[in-house]
């Protein structure tokens, strides 16, 4: 078990009285890949965040390989233990397309770039000037560069034709399964949570059992 | 990719937010060069009443400082009763109302024999004569020249005496207005010596040799009386113009001494009041280059007037009306509002970055290191635009000091006009005219500028950045 969400809960400072996340609890483990699955408004992105060290939980832990992510520090956790893949790319948009897979810690970033099949002519282009499924390749090499075990994406999928959609999803089976990293996707695709190792389900900020 | 290498790859290829930051800092560091270098610019001034004689340069005590002085030390005795650097204050009560009585005294308004010397010793000046102040004497054992039409009753009674270090450098002598017919004049170094005017030995059958008697003129009951040698008589093609009015100081009543006579009649020996300093420059065809190593001096130049012999002089701005203040406004306004707008541009380079700004931090860089690269962008910019603004700044510089003097000109001459015949002045305004302002930039103003600009930046990059470090990565994602 890498990554684990026990008994965590989440309320928006804004509204304290309404949890989006209700006592949850649930185990990830490595070489696997997982699709967390739900309604809009479910509570999926906000259990990612948590996972992904970007908010702290209002009650609960989450533990990275037992240890509380709060006693190194969210920053470290980021920066460490996960990485990230957003539906938006979330590319930096003044840097190459090998400059933004360098910014992920890679020291051969065309290696990475061949392992997404980004092709050659493509690597010292500006990443702004590629397509949507071309940049999240880049944004999941950019995700591999890092030696982090957790592979984390939010909908990574969303924006993409369902040809490039499929290349990706292969591309994040093959990150869990060849590359040995736990996956954990986001997503609102029924094909892409049917590809999953897991499946876990969330209905009103509650883990379906 | 270290954030040195994000840095300038942000500033190259994201020109907009780079070329907007660098319009705004060149405009800002060039006018606060402008600013700054007003400030300590040096104004050309013509006095028509006053010039050096010869190949000469004159050294004279700047009226707008000592006015400046007084103040200050005015100020920092705090309406108490006391002296402070030569200035005396107290309270005195007339008929029941309380009211301030004021004055200086000769370590005030004396100048400062060091500086004289620190002159005296630039490579070029030959020699150097030091003048006293016109002083009241009264004659004991003689009689002085007297209007007979004219009521004595506010004179003074008295002769004035004037002494020099160096008679033959004194200015009526230069001149030519005055020479001697009998006898010599006072050489260097003699004590106790005097050379009076052919009217007032004529008067009192006087000739080389003989000796008169002096008392202090003010304080008629001090019995001291001090004697001189007459060792010669002069004659002057023209009255000498006389330092006030009535008789004391007429042409003929005017005495030469010895440079340390003067004080001793007064009562305040050891304590001498030097009015001026002239400095016979060695070779006249090095006239110019003379001058201007003479003031290049290290000494306090707000102080004086030096004079050349067209009766052009340098003022420093600090002595002329208000451009010195005016200056530091000026530098107050732009700083005040270059940190506005600064703070403004970095407001807006925040939030058009709010996506990178939510990436970075999703990778795990801290907030301080995203601060530390966008200051590093800032800062490589501003480098580039002060560096610019270097170059620029000696064509600015000049026209803002000419537009700041042109201003203080006109103040001046809408104020003259408006306080003609109302307000009445302690000191005789010379007539000067400026002839030309020059503002340079030293080194110590550049440094000054780069400094600001830096902590400008600094200021307004951390306010900025207050919006990014209160937030958490999950909200800045959240708003993309």
């Amino acid at each position: 078990m890498i990554l684990e969400a026990k008994n965590v809960e989440y309320a928006y400072k804004s509204q304290k009285d309404r949890k989006v996340l209700k006592n949850i609890s649930v185990r990830f483990e490595e070489k696997k890949f997982y699709t967390i699955i739900g309604a809009s408004g479910a509570g999926k992105t906000t259990l990612l965040s948590l996972l992904a060290g970007l908010d702290s939980p209002t009650g609960g832990t989450v533990l990275y390989e037992g240890e509380d992510i709060l006693t190194k520090g969210l920053n470290y956790h980021r920066k460490h233990h996960v990485s990230l893949v957003f539906q938006e790319y979330n590319l930096i948009d003044y840097l190459t397309a090998e400059e933004n897979v360098k910014l992920g810690g890679a020291e051969k970033p065309e290696e990475l770039l061949s392992k997404v099949n980004i092709l050659q002519e493509t690597w010292k282009r500006n990443v702004m000037k590629l397509s949507g499924g071309q940049q999240q390749r880049v944004a999941i090499a950019r995700a591999l560069a890092s030696n982090a075990k957790v592979l984390l994406a939010d909908e990574p999928t969303g924006n993409l034709d369902e040809q490039t959609a499929v290349g990706i999803i292969e591309l994040l089976k093959r990150t869990a399964h060849e590359l040995g990293k736990c996956v954990i996707v986001v997503t609102h695709s029924k094909y892409l949570a049917n590809e999953a190792d897991e499946i876990v389900r969330i209905t009103n900020g509650m883990i379906d059992s | 990719m270290n954030g040195f290498s994000l840095a300038w790859r942000s500033v190259i290829r994201k020109p907009v937010k780079s070329v907007l930051l660098f319009v705004t800092v060149f405009t800002i560091s060039l006018l606060l060069l402008s600013g700054m270098s007003s400030g300590k610019a040096t104004i050309q001034m013509q006095d028509r009443t006053r010039q050096a004689i010869g190949a000469g340069l004159v050294l004279e005590e700047n009226e707008a400082d000592r006015h400046r002085r007084i103040d200050e030390l005015s100020e920092r005795l705090d309406h108490k009763e006391g002296s402070l650097g030569g200035y005396h204050q107290e309270k005195i009560t007339i008929d029941g109302v309380e009211s301030w009585r004021t004055w200086t005294d000769n370590s005030f308004e004396t100048l400062l024999v060091e500086d004289i010397e620190i002159i005296a010793g630039t490579e070029g000046i030959a020699d150097y004569n030091i003048t006293t102040v016109t002083t009241a004497a009264r004659p004991v054992d003689f009689i002085r020249i007297e209007d007979e039409d004219v009521d004595q009753y506010s004179d003074l009674g008295g002769v004035s005496l004037i002494g020099n270090k160096d008679m033959s450098m004194d200015s009526e002598f230069l001149s030519g207005n005055a020479f001697i017919t009998e006898g010599r004049m006072i050489q260097e170094g003699e004590k106790d010596v005097c050379v009076i005017s052919s009217e007032l030995a004529d008067k009192n059958q006087l000739e080389t040799g003989c000796k008169i008697r002096f008392g202090n003129c003010r304080d008629k009951e001090d019995s001291m009386t001090y004697e001189a040698e007459v060792v010669g008589v002069y004659q002057v093609n023209r009255p000498i113009a006389p330092y006030m009015f009535g008789d004391t100081y007429r042409s003929e009543n005017i005495i030469f001494t010895d440079l340390d006579f003067p004080e001793k009649v007064d009562g305040k020996a050891g304590d001498p009041l030097y009015e001026k300093a002239y400095f016979k420059i060695a070779d006249v065809n090095d006239y110019e280059t003379v001058k201007k190593s003479v003031m290049g001096a290290d000494i306090a130049w707000e102080r004086y007037d030096l004079i050349d012999n067209n009766g052009n002089m340098d003022t420093l701005s600090a002595n002329f009306n208000e451009m010195e203040q005016y200056s530091r406004v000026f530098v107050c306004v732009i700083s005040g509002a270059g940190l506005v707008i600064l703070f403004l541009i970095f407001q807006f380079w925040m939030k058009s970055r709010n996506r990178e700004i939510g990436i970075m931090l999703s990778m795990g860089t801290s907030k301080i290191q995203i601060l530390a690269q966008i200051m590093t962008e800032a800062l490589m910019t501003a480098a580039v635009a002060v560096w610019i603004s270097f170059l620029a700044a000696p064509g600015v510089t000049g026209l803002t000091a000419d537009y700041l003097a042109e201003q203080q000109i006109q103040s001046v001459e809408e104020q003259n006009l408006l306080d003609e015949g109302k307000v009445a002045f302690s000191y005789e305004k010379s007539e000067q005219d400026v002839v030309g302002v020059q503002a340079k930039i030293t080194s110590g103003i550049l440094i000054q500028d780069a400094a600001g600009i830096a902590l400008l930046i600094t200021i307004s990059v951390c306010i900025s950045g207050i919006a990014i470090l209160k937030r958490n990565p999950g909200n800045i994602l959240q708003d993309l």
